[in-house]
């Protein structure tokens, strides 16, 4: 009953206005349209829609007189509309919406069919609303409208709104163009088809393209129309970017700037990110192509990402951009290694002192640098990755893969599944900067030492000499027997001579013995296995030795019992398993001394072994060259057991022989006893 | 038969434990090398440790009551009359080569002053003053390299190794000649004897019979 009483009032409000409308109002229009522009040619008149924006109700009459829609009615496209007055407030949630739902009525005259076959309509009808690009009351005919407007307003009215294109790639290309931007651009005064040649008012191509690559290669051709190539490359940078690059990736499009006010505009690092947001990459002399595009998503995550590029990036900045040539990928992450150094100093030189850096020094493109672990300088972890171990044990295994399952199988990684916090990785025992050669070094057990506190009491509740207990004897040990010889189940034991030099205490290298030598790498052999039967027995080492020392160089071979190999040193086992039986080691036949080995260190921390003689530790001539190392049983010298024969046969011979004379002599004693012969 | 107490009990106590110690370092000393196998290493080197420190404690009963009675000077040979005591050596070693064999009287005649003839003056100078305290601190540092580091990794623990066994090589042949020479005094069992009761009796038929000062 209320609907009813509603629309009779509204009916008796439209009869009484509606002489004075019709007096007053175009005479082009409908009469339905003069009815609705009574409140509708109010300036004021608007709706506020649920996303607060404001939907300007108000028609100009004027304009829409001069529209092809004049002599509609308002409900012909406007369906319902007039019930919708007085039936129910209708709600509208945005424009947006309101452009769609208000287009749809827009086929009824102009059917899809007739639309599409305007190439461009089809790919747009999807996404843009008819009234978007067409507008709605003041619509005019295409050819007269055309020439009423400029070029770039032309083309704006539809490119304004949101529109974009799907690549063949499934990216998005958008083509929308914010006017205010793009007018206020270096290029706001040109026409659209100054740059896009192939589109005008009476043009408008439908292309397709595979990707956004594809597109921006395209497009920027046209830069060189008005910035030739030649001009372009003056600039050391542009000449070489121009080869991967493309103009808009580092100077945009419509919203450019020019250079001058763009760099005062933003700070250095978002200058650099202007050309290195996008997919840049730079070619290597070998042909390689290295990608120098910034995630800046990840930069400002990363533990880098409050610094400025140049804090690290020294030689570039907002006016300088040196050109630099690389021979390939390597070579350019080993000198931006250099970068590093800047801030973390520590690492870098306990670094320096690592097998990683000697193998670097030594040629090998391959050994590790800061990034080959920490990963990209542009996303590398927060500090609070100090306390994630992860990385001490992941970026060993991109090298050193080969031991991870024997290290999983230890102690160790039992208990870091068992969540132990001090559970330890790679980097806990052989440090995460200052990795030293794992052969004939004792500072292996330093890192064991870090968790494993009192080794040395620890051990003399066994490991004891009486009668008096001193924990410098379980260090003995420690200085010549590794952790894992002990506590490496069913390891292979294994004795190992490296040569060291006695004035600097370090390990004599290769290239050392072979410069003092005078030799070459090839002869080295021949001088010191000087019977070619590739087992190095006492005498040659002896020969090493004295060679050295006749070139004044004194040297000693320092001894080490160690398991064969890394996976023995990796597989760790528990306390219980561990040997702790003194004649297994201390006995001249104790197995742990038939493999003897002499390590030869070379420079690029690498390591060769040879082959000794079972015997070597028992020859007289190990005595001086191996004078530092002594186990009971393992290194006794056999002469000495001669000797200890020799002496026990003359000990007795002395008795025997001295009695026999006595027994022979015997009737001559007695004869002067009884006074005959002989003197008083 | 006169006696002359030669020995004092001191040095009777300290000679019979060197004496053992020796002994068992010797045996000791061949099983850590394998030559005998009486026990474990590990056995062999705990006797020999705990007796090589029982026989340093034992040096320094020796050289402490040697020195407060002043009576060390029975070790310094007269070096101040070098042709005498040249002379006086040669005639004792005439009489071990010779003389003792055709029932020469020794010449050297024992007195708690003058107990040692020249041979052994010279000999036990010698082993007492060098070679024992030298297998001493060469012990030491084989008991426990790292507590003397400082010198051994110096001059390297082989040699001291090497020192260490070829005094043990020699005082295992000097402990069966020792004993050889201990039975020849006027009776094969004199000087042992006198070693345990201290006192040394006189052959009444030569005024002083043939004499191996056993002491030391």
């Amino acid at each position: 009953m209320d609907n009813i009483k509603k629309e009779l009032s509204f009916l008796f409000i439209a009869f009484i206005l509606f002489p004075i409308y019709a007096a007053t109002a175009h005479g082009a229009l409908s009469d339905q349209a003069k009815v609705c522009l009574t409140c509708h040619s109010g300036r004021g008149m608007t709706k506020t829609l649920e996303n607060k924006e404001i939907l300007l109700l108000f028609i100009d009459k004027e304009e829409f007189a001069e529209s092809v829609h004049k002599k509609s009615d308002c409900n012909d496209c406007h369906t319902g509309y007039m019930a919708a007055h007085v039936s129910k407030k209708r709600v509208i949630k945005s424009k947006r919406e309101y452009a769609i739902n208000a287009s749809r009525v827009c086929s009824m005259c102009h059917p899809d069919d007739q639309l599409k076959k305007i190439a461009m309509h089809s790919p747009l009808m999807a996404q843009a609303a008819c009234v978007e690009c067409h507008g709605s009351h003041y619509i005019q005919k295409m050819a007269e409208w055309k020439k009423g407007i400029n070029e770039t307003q032309y083309c704006l009215t539809c490119h304004r709104h949101g529109l974009s294109m799907h690549l063949n790639s499934g990216e998005l290309l958008a083509l929308a163009i914010n006017e205010s931007s793009y007018k206020g651009s270096i290029h706001g005064n040109l026409l659209c088809s100054a740059c896009h040649r192939d589109f005008s008012k009476t043009k408008h191509p439908v292309r397709t393209f595979t990707n956004k690559r594809e597109y921006t290669v395209l497009a920027t051709k046209a830069c060189s129309t008005c910035h030739p190539n030649e001009q372009l490359r003056k600039s050391p940078v542009h000449a070489s970017l121009m080869a991967t690059a493309t103009c808009i990736q580092c100077h945009g499009s419509h919203a450019i700037k020019g250079m001058k006010i763009q760099k005062i505009g933003m700070d250095e690092s978002q200058y650099c990110l202007t050309c290195h947001r996008g997919r840049l990459s730079m070619t290597m002399r070998n042909g390689e192509s290295l990608s120098v595009y910034i995630d800046e998503a990840s930069l400002k995550s990363s533990a880098h990402g409050t610094l400025k590029c140049t804090a690290c990036h020294t030689i570039f900045s907002k006016t300088q951009h040196p050109v630099r040539a690389f021979n390939n990928k390597r070579e350019y992450t080993l000198i931006n290694t250099e970068l590093c150094k800047k801030c973390h100093q520590n690492a870098s030189t306990q670094y320096e002192s690592s097998i990683h850096y000697a193998l670097f020094k030594s040629g090998n493109t391959k050994a590790p640098h800061c990034t080959d672990c920490h990963g990209n300088a542009h996303s590398v972890a927060r500090a609070r990755a100090k306390t994630d171990k992860t990385i001490g044990l992941t970026s060993c295994n991109k090298c050193h893969g080969e031991l991870n399952s024997s290290y999983e199988a230890s102690v160790h990684n039992i208990a870091r599944i068992q969540g132990k916090a001090n559970a330890p990785v790679c980097s806990s025992c052989h440090n995460a900067h200052n990795i030293e050669s794992t052969k004939m070094t004792t500072k292996i057990k330093e890192g064991c030492f870090k968790c494993h506190k009192d080794m040395g009491k620890v051990h003399n509740k066994w490991l004891k000499n009486p009668p008096i207990k001193t924990s410098t004897f379980a260090g003995a040990h420690f200085d010549v027997v590794s952790c894992a010889a002990c506590h490496s189940p069913q390891a292979t034991r294994r004795i190992y001579l490296s040569l060291f030099d006695c004035k600097t205490g370090k390990p004599l290298t290769e290239e050392d013995i072979i410069k003092l030598l005078d030799t070459d790498a090839a002869n080295l052999m021949k001088k010191i296995d000087t019977n070619g039967d590739k087992i190095i027995e006492g005498k040659e080492l002896w020969g090493i030795f004295s060679m050295l020392w006749n070139k004044g160089v004194r040297t000693t071979f320092m001894g080490k019992m160690d398991v064969s190999n890394s996976a023995e040193a990796h597989q760790l086992g528990t306390k219980k398993e561990a040997t702790r039986d003194c004649d297994k080691c201390h006995h001249p036949e104790s197995p742990y001394f038939e493999n003897v080995f002499i390590v030869i260190s070379k420079a690029d921390g690498g390591t060769t072994l040879l082959p000794a003689e079972k015997g070597v530790l028992n020859s007289i001539y190990s005595i001086i060259p191996a004078r530092k190392f002594y186990a009971i049983g393992g290194t006794n010298i056999s002469l000495f057991d001669i000797l200890f024969y020799v002496a026990l046969i003359g000990g007795i011979a002395v008795p025997i022989g001295h009695l026999s004379l006595r027994i022979i002599f015997s009737p001559i004693k007695s004869l002067r006893k009884m006074g005959k012969g002989g003197k008083k | 038969m006169k006696k002359i107490y030669l020995h004092p009990l001191p040095i009777r106590i300290w000679h019979w434990v060197n004496a053992g110690g020796f002994i068992v370092l010797i045996l000791t000393g061949a099983n850590i090398r394998n030559i005998l196998n009486l026990f474990s290493v590990e056995t062999a080197v705990e006797i020999h440790s705990w007796l090589g420190f029982v026989l340093l404690a034992n040096y320094f009963i020796w050289l402490l009551y040697y020195l407060l009675t002043l009576n060390i000077k029975i070790y310094i040979p007269p070096l101040h009359h070098p042709i005498e005591f040249a002379k006086k050596a040669l005639r004792q070693a005439i009489f071990y080569g010779y003389g003792l064999m055709v029932g020469d009287q020794n010449p050297h005649h024992s007195t708690p002053d003058n107990k040692f003839n020249p041979m052994q003056q010279m000999s036990y100078l010698m082993i007492m003053t060098v070679l024992i305290p030298v297998q001493i601190i060469t012990g030491l540092f084989l008991w426990d390299p790292k507590l003397f580091s400082p010198i051994v990794d110096v001059v390297g623990i082989q040699i001291f190794d090497l020192i260490h066994v070829l005094l043990w090589i020699f005082f295992s042949a000097f402990m069966i000649v020792h004993f050889y020479l201990a039975t020849l005094g006027h009776t094969t069992w004199a000087h042992i004897i006198a070693m345990f009761t201290g006192y040394e009796e006189e052959h009444e038929e030569h005024g002083h019979g043939e004499e191996h000062g056993h002491s030391h």
